[in-house]
């Protein structure tokens, strides 16, 4: 909650120096083919992506696949190589760090991994999975061991449960387990992707309290990397919409879940089903016609416009930048969307027409 | 009311295992009308799925079965295996959650279809292949009859499950039994394909048994859903009795813990503790040893599922304490 209170007093936190700053990011990947598998062409995972974090907050990053959300958080902690851009770390550029100083670096920037099943090590027990990055960084065996079985309790486990092997626990555990580990060394920045979705709602919810609590307490930053809307806003101070390997929009939470300017982005909050009969009976949904492009070839100019109800020419011809809409909101788009217009109104207004359900 | 299309009773469901019997059903009874929509939820291993793929009689050999499944005046636990092969893909139709495992990958879309067809229907190829392509249109494949010719991989998983949905109502079913139908695919394409299946239920007039996991694609879907939780029935009734009045605690605390897309910050109430093994439930009501309600006669005696108003139904003892106003979601 500390988080939420000093971006409400300070918009954004922006009273800060941010703690990271991801300025132009790409990440391609080869596309090779043939029998000596020769690079054919590429694919860009993360196109052009800046954006700014600030200490105590969580940043959302939504998006569907093959927006580039994932390979954005394994890029920021160099688990992939980006090709081009920096990642400042307060002055120091991750991207260019050298490998033992980057094992430094990770004493700071942890992750957490979606599926709690593959991420663990099956043969070690949970005490040495958490205190794995302890003994890399050369912590004794015995402060290793204390801290282990605080860091247990503080996840909801006990101590004991350090001597079981991952496969004795279950789906919701497994995830507090990882928790515990991103957080033995101490880290300012966790990113974590898709921590939740793989877990029963019940359970899901148990682990989004604990992130909650356990941000407070370790005065952390998140990065929330996740696809479902409305977890990502119960999380999140700010939320980068992605599409295609680039962000669509960014702003705090408020800015851009009621007043979201990007057609995309209200596209995408009208896809979302609300567990509330009423309201899914009285609202109209924009249904989006096709699928995401492939990032192999994606469209020319503003790569949504595929897809967007309200494209016109110069969308095809040209890439569209962040443009700063007042705050911290951002949005790149030709043609966003005035504060209260919807999606359904300027499409009238243009005299087209777009499948719309429900209403 | 029109006499029930099906109508399940007292189902239960146990597989064999080394260490004992797996209850993954307990007593489900159920009715479904011509033309309506039921949603069945519930987490992993409540038996929403086991419970449809029983009525499918698609479960292993060795599966202890009893109670009785009625479709259309028929006994489905008791007929014959040719039987009931005449009636799965002709009555009764089933999408998956993954078409990509569904579907063959060494045919083309449209001779799935096509052999679908022709399993029931004494049709030419020719014929059938049109109806194919027909049906590809129907549920919002793009050039139909170029993608008739394409193999699944050429699919996307939008398309794929349209044309699992195209499959499924071939035969124009009386029972379209959709398991997490959407659960694979993104939510842009998660709103295109709910769209198909509703236009699809109009068009055909078919029953659904939508099963899911999520709240959401109920409220917006079904006319009456059935909570279901380690195995049991726990909750059913219209959709705003169940989201506005309900009147059992796990369907409550299932409601409460969904994250709000309106964004209010404060913390989200949990279930404590994990759901129980079917292995060794606990005795009594299963949902005890997780119930902020629950109180020492539940550990006693498994409650019975209790009429609220005669199409809404609870178990819990503590139904007379439940005040139907006031549940979390409503505004």
């Amino acid at each position: 909650m500390t988080a939420l209170d000093e971006t409400l007093s300070s918009p954004s936190g922006r009273g800060k120096e941010p703690l990271l700053r991801v300025e132009n990011l790409v990440k391609e990947f080869p596309i090779r083919a043939g029998v000596f598998r020769k690079t054919v062409g590429h694919v860009q995972a993360v196109s052009d992506v800046s954006f700014e974090l600030y200490p105590d907050e969580t940043l959302g990053v939504v998006g569907e696949s093959g927006c580039g959300k994932t390979t954005l958080g394994r890029t920021l902690l160099r688990l992939e190589e980006p090709t081009a851009g920096k990642v400042l770390f307060g002055d120091e550029d991750v991207t260019v760090a050298s490998k033992p100083r980057l094992r430094e670096l990770r004493r700071d920037m942890q992750m957490v991994f979606q599926d709690p099943y593959a991420s663990l090590n099956p043969r070690i027990p949970v005490r040495d999975i958490i205190g794995e990055p302890m003994r890399i960084h050369g912590y004794s065996k015995s402060e290793t061991r204390e801290w282990v079985a605080d860091l247990l309790r503080r996840v909801g486990l006990l101590p004991e449960h350090g001597n079981r092997y991952p496969h004795e626990f279950s789906g919701g555990q497994r995830q507090r387990i990882g928790i515990a580990r991103s957080l033995a060394l101490r880290p300012k920045i966790i990113v974590l992707d898709e921590p939740v979705s793989a877990l029963d709602v019940s359970i899901q919810a148990q682990v989004l309290n604990l992130l909650d609590e356990i941000q407070a307490e370790f005065n952390l930053s998140f990065i929330f990397i996740a696809h479902d809307l409305s977890v990502v806003r119960h999380t999140s101070d700010r939320v980068a919409v992605m599409y295609l390997g680039r962000v669509a929009e960014i702003g705090n939470d408020d800015e851009l879940y009621e007043s979201p300017r990007h057609p995309y982005t209200q596209s995408l909050l009208s896809a979302v089903p609300v567990a509330d009969p009423r309201k899914e009976r009285s609202r109209k949904r924009i249904i989006l016609q096709g699928d995401v492009p492939s990032p192999a070839n994606p469209p020319s100019g503003c790569r949504f416009r595929t897809r967007c109800p309200i494209a016109q020419d110069k969308c095809a011809e040209e890439t569209p930048v962040a443009q700063d809409l007042g705050g911290t909101h951002q949005v790149a788009c030709h043609f966003p969307l005035a504060v209260g217009e919807t999606l359904l109104e300027r499409v009238e207004s243009m005299g087209r027409t777009v499948d719309v359900a429900g209403g | 009311m029109s006499e029930p299309l099906l109508k399940v009773d007292n189902l239960t469901v146990g597989f064999p295992s080394k260490a004992g019997v797996v209850q993954a059903v307990t007593e489900v009874s159920f009715e479904l009308s011509p033309g309506e929509v039921l949603a069945v939820v519930g987490e992993s291993g409540s038996g929403k799925s086991v419970t449809a793929l029983a009525v499918m009689r698609l479960h292993p050999k060795s599966t202890i079965i009893t109670g009785d499944v009625q479709f259309d005046g028929r006994d489905l636990l008791a007929i014959s295996e040719p039987e009931m092969r005449s009636i799965r893909g002709r009555d009764i139709s089933m999408i998956f959650q993954d078409p990509m495992t569904a579907l063959n990958p060494v045919f083309t879309v449209g001779s799935q279809i096509v052999e679908a067809i022709r399993i029931h229907r004494d049709v030419s190829k020719e014929e059938a292949w049109r109806r194919a392509v027909e049906l590809l249109e129907m549920v919002g494949v793009p050039e139909p009859k170029r993608r008739a010719s394409q193999y699944p991989h050429e699919y996307s998983g939008g398309m794929r499950q349209r044309a699992m949905i195209a499959m499924a109502i071939s035969n124009e079913p009386k029972l379209i039994i959709a398991d997490e139908p959407t659960t694979a695919l993104d939510v842009t394409v998660q709103a295109q394909v709910m769209e198909v299946l509703h236009d699809v239920q109009k068009a055909t007039g078919a029953a659904i048994m939508l099963i899911t996991h999520d709240l959401g694609l109920v409220a917006g879907a079904a006319d009456r859903v059935q909570v279901m939780y380690a195995s049991r029935l726990m909750e059913t009734g219209p959709i705003d009795e169940i989201f506005y009045e309900s009147r059992n605690p796990y369907t409550r605390a299932l409601i409460d813990s969904i994250p709000d897309l309106e964004g209010k910050k404060e913390t989200l109430s949990t279930i404590p503790g994990n759901p129980p093994s079917l292995l060794n439930p606990p005795s009594g009501c299963p949902f005890r040893p997780r119930c902020a309600m629950a109180v020492d006669h539940c550990a006693a005696e498994v409650p019975q599922l209790v009429s609220v108003s005669a199409v809404h139904a609870s178990r819990c003892h503590r139904i007379d304490d439940m005040i139907p106003a006031g549940t979390g979601v409503s505004s």
